[in-house]
């Protein structure tokens, strides 16, 4: 017993060494006011009514002197608010649930794989253990077409897809926010690998009888991080027009992209990719301030496509037999460490509390100057944030960015069960982790969200969100009638 | 050169699968008892036929959807099989699903039913035997073919090993509730190696005679055959049928219309083999003691030894012995298997000429949108060389009144040598055929 107490001593010491620490230096400014106000006032309290006015008095100025520096202070004022960004509010956001018909058990997944690579039985084992440590559940979906065996990857196949996706989520959102769809000013439409013309905002344009004078934008070929991107595209044009609404719609439709090669590189998206999709309503209108979910305070987008290595690391290319794939390279672990190393550099000072930047500092400093070799100090993201959602991009990506920053299984937790239950849904699986906090009840007024997403490029992307008002537990969400089995455990290898 | 007769009338194949619409649960398992691993090299291929306006709007999106929610009790019929380490075959119920094919005729149902080749109703039921890879092998398929006018055609393939007959129609048939919005009532269970009907214990020692053991099949589940088997079939109208069982006995009401038929037709076979005539025959029938909902293989399995040379028989001392001297077989069945803890392979149909009565399967329960089926086919994949005949109900209800003659549907699956003579029998003899 006795040679454990002193660590446990030692450690809770050093815990309220630490928060003491914190209190003092994030608080330095109140701390360093009270003293000077309260000075201030015992002198004013000395002086006396008369002596102030005396004070006042002897200042001498005449009316113009008064009347400019009034003007001064109003036009000052009004630079400032003119010139401070518009906030842009989430005022709610609805995921695609997909059918129950369109559910895929692992087992059915393997017996398509094998008929339809009959000539390769090699791939279907490796399939099958990709399968078994993916983290995936039973519940996840195909889109129909790819239910066939063969899977019919036509162009009318893909579209009735699109059309499923989109208008079921698109009529969630109307529903759930009253919003009309004249109402809506931008729309932004992000699906990566299927890009047909007239383009999918085009479509939705179509189906809902849209103004004719929308800003609409179609973005592809970005990868899983363009739900962000798009959201960063809203937030521009939302500071140029004012009182507008924007419509995101985030989504990947993988009914064209499904591999029917061997290539081992290649066929690992098949495994991972999945159906969902999520549609956003953002607004920068005043009335929306109350009813609004969250309010967006930074986003950060990290591009490292200028190295090579980088930029080849999910590659859409066509195999040996001329098939089509997208193949991951066996570098993207550590690309995606670096990617996401460059990002929290920049969002580090946007967000840390001041007890973390200067640690940071004084440790970069420290490593610059004294010794190389000490270990660099990571910043404690968690004083930053309550809820973390790391795109479900696959078990790997959530292992390692929680190693990275240390973060604890309840903050990945979202993460994590999203991939259980929904697989890899690309740039909307970052709404699905938010759908799953919010179901918890664990979202409360004042949280802060940090959403990080990776996606070919190689892009790293954050966006940072603050809760506007404490959420209730929705009836109608994509985790309505699953939330009470999870968190579930996941075994590292499930037997199949 | 390809006859007209082979022509392929169903085109546009699309195949995929259809399951449970929720998760049955993890590591969930079905052990066959020994009678059902017995069966495990037949099949039964059974296919409806719809017409009429309320089946046009029925689409597959809605068949599929529906088919979904009531797999989700039926999550056995979705598994797939595996060997344990002893060898003895288990289904995992994994809910990988029922293979699902949709399909296109440009016939009408009326142009199809009446084409007299009922061999052509096989275009309409795809069919793949279990193996080689167990684990990647569906024990059901269903198939839907979309005719011209707008009706359909329902065409099942069902592994033996899941269930008998009678199994297979009640568990069709809840499907058809569905369709109709009603939920079905008797929820099916796993039925136990203990449980099922009332089977007396094994008794060891007992000469098998209906069951007979086949070389080693390994993980391809196919009956060996030595000769090529063909199937015809033929209706047998109430007029028909009441001068058959005249002729069989003087009262017409005396013996009942499938043993009638069963002693017509083997006295038939005895005449056409000269020589070889069949002495050992073996009975199939519906034991009354079953549990409804619940998928076995509980058929009462009965052997028929006759002393005396059946072509000189009298009909009436044949049925006289098919319904007195039939000795139930299923506990000598079960005990057997259960020697070698069903490592051996065996065949049931066909292993002596056996007679399926299926009179009593509820084959036009199967009702959409109120709707019964105009016509029901049903045939067993993987009979042996001695021969099958199956005994279906008419399509009009009998009802309670015993005295109106009901007609019957009749499937005989023999060796093609066989089979010309016998039509030939039957039409001189009996006029039937």
């Amino acid at each position: 017993m006795a040679p454990v107490l002193p660590d446990f001593s030692n450690s809770v010491k050093l815990k309220y060494v630490k928060l003491g620490y914190q209190y003092l230096v994030n608080h330095i400014l109140t701390l360093t006011l009270v003293p000077i106000m309260a000075g201030i006032l015992m002198e004013l309290l000395r002086l006396g009514p008369e002596e102030i006015l005396n004070l006042c008095g002897s200042l001498q100025l005449d009316l113009v002197q008064f009347l400019c520096s009034f003007f001064l202070v109003i036009f000052i004022a009004t630079v400032y608010f003119a010139s401070k960004p518009r906030t842009v509010y989430l005022v709610d956001y609805a995921c695609y649930k997909p059918p129950f018909t369109c559910r895929v058990p692992f087992a059915a997944f393997m017996e398509h794989s094998r008929l339809n690579l009959a000539d390769s039985p090699k791939s279907v084992e490796f399939q099958m253990r990709i399968l078994e440590r993916s983290g995936l559940g039973e519940e996840t979906s195909f889109p129909p077409a790819l239910h066939y065996i063969p899977p019919n990857r036509t162009m009318d196949a893909s579209r009735a897809d699109a059309e499923l996706v989109i208008f079921t989520a698109m009529d969630s959102l109307f529903e759930k926010t009253g919003l009309k769809p004249r109402d809506i000013d931008i729309l932004i439409v992000n699906c990566s690998l299927f890009s047909p013309t007239p383009s999918l905002s085009a479509m939705v344009i179509n189906k809902y009888k849209l103004r004719s004078n929308i800003k609409s934008f179609n973005l592809s070929g970005m990868g899983c991080s363009a739900g962000l991107i798009s959201i960063d595209l809203a937030r521009d044009l939302l500071q140029v027009h004012p009182n507008s609404n924007a419509v995101i719609f985030s989504t990947e439709i993988i009914t064209p992209n499904y591999y029917t090669g061997n290539n081992r590189a290649m066929l690992l998206p098949n495994c991972l990719f999945r159906m969902g999709g999520a549609a956003i309503l953002l607004s920068n209108r005043r009335s929306e301030k109350n009813r609004a979910k969250y309010r967006l305070v930074h986003v950060v987008r990290t591009h490292k496509g200028t190295d090579d290595k980088a930029y080849r690391c999910v590659y859409q290319e066509e195999d040996k037999e001329g098939k089509v794939g997208i193949s991951l390279s066996k570098d993207l672990m550590a690309i995606a460490a670096g990617a996401l190393k460059s990002n929290i550099t920049t969002i580090g000072p946007l967000v840390l509390p001041a007890s973390e930047q200067l640690l940071f500092l004084l440790s970069l400093i420290g490593r610059k100057v004294f010794n190389p070799k000490w270990k660099p100090y990571i910043p404690d993201f968690k004083q930053a944030f309550e809820h973390f959602c790391i795109h479900a991009g696959g078990r790997a990506v959530i292992d390692e960015l929680q190693k990275n920053l240390q973060l604890s299984s309840e903050h990945v937790e979202a993460s994590r069960m999203t991939l259980h239950r929904f697989g890899n849904t690309s740039s909307s699986s970052l709404w699905y982790e938010m759908s799953y906090i919010e179901d918890k009840g664990r979202m409360k007024k004042g949280n802060s969200v940090w959403q990080i997403a990776f996606g070919s490029g190689f892009k790293c992307n954050s966006a940072v969100w603050k809760c506007n008002r404490t959420i209730d537990i929705s009836t109608d969400g994509p985790w309505a009638d699953c939330i009470d089995r999870y968190p579930v455990h996941i075994p590292e290898v499930v037997k199949l | 050169m390809v006859s007209l007769k082979e022509e392929n009338l169903v085109y546009g194949i699309k195949i995929s699968s259809i399951g449970p619409g929720r998760i049955s649960g993890s590591d969930l398992i079905h052990e066959p008892n020994n009678t059902d691993l017995a069966m495990k090299l037949h099949y039964l291929k059974c296919v409806y036929f719809f017409s009429g306006e309320a089946v046009q709007e029925l689409t597959i999106m809605h068949i599929r959807k529906t088919m979904f929610l009531w797999l989700n009790d039926e999550y056995i019929t979705c598994g797939r099989f595996r060997k344990s380490e002893s060898g003895r075959p288990y289904l995992k119920c994994n809910d990988c699903g029922i293979r699902f094919v949709e399909a296109n005729c440009d016939k009408t149902v009326e142009e199809w039913l009446l084409m007299e080749d009922h061999s052509l109703h096989n275009q309409l039921v795809y069919h793949q035997p279990i193996g080689p890879e167990l684990i990647f092998s569906p024990p059901v398929y269903i198939q839907v073919t979309r005719f011209k006018c707008g009706g359909i055609s329902l065409g099942l393939s069902w592994a033996h090993i899941l269930g008998d007959g009678f199994s297979f129609s009640d568990w069709i048939n809840r499907w058809g509730l569905l369709i109709g919005g009603l939920k079905p009532n008797a929820l099916p269970k796993f039925i136990n190696s203990e449980e099922g009907s009332k089977i007396p214990a094994p008794i060891i020692g007992k000469e098998l005679l209906s069951l007979k053991r086949v070389d080693p099949v390994d993980d391809l589940w196919v009956t060996p055959n030595n000769c090529k088997m063909e199937t015809f079939s033929f209706h047998v109208s109430p007029t028909q049928m009441s001068n058959l069982k005249s002729k069989v006995s003087g009262d017409k009401h005396k013996f009942r219309s499938f043993e009638s038929l069963c002693a017509i037709i083997w006295k038939c076979i005895a005449i056409v083999r000269e020589g070889f005539e069949p002495k050992l025959v073996t009975i199939c029938k519906k034991d009354p003691y079953t549990k409804g909902g619940v998928l076995s293989n509980s058929q009462i399995i009965s052997a028929v030894r006759a002393d005396f040379p059946v072509m000189d028989a009298n009909l009436d001392q044949l049925v006289t012995l098919l319904v007195n001297q039939a000795i139930d077989e299923r506990n000598v069945i079960e005990a057997t298997v259960k020697t070698d803890n069903g490592l051996s392979d065996f065949i049931l149909y066909g292993s002596n000429l056996t007679f399926v009565d299926l009179e009593e399967t509820d084959l036009y329960g199967l009702k959409i949108y109120g709707k019964k089926p105009d016509f029901v086919y049903f045939t067993i994949q993987g009979v042996g060389d001695e021969g099958t005949v199956l005994v279906l109900p008419g399509k009009n209800d009998p009802g309670k009144d015993v005295e109106v003659e009901t007609g019957r549907f009749v499937t005989l699956i023999l060796p093609q040598d066989v089979m010309l003579k016998l039509k030939f029998e039957l039409k001189n003899e009996f006029s039937i055929a």
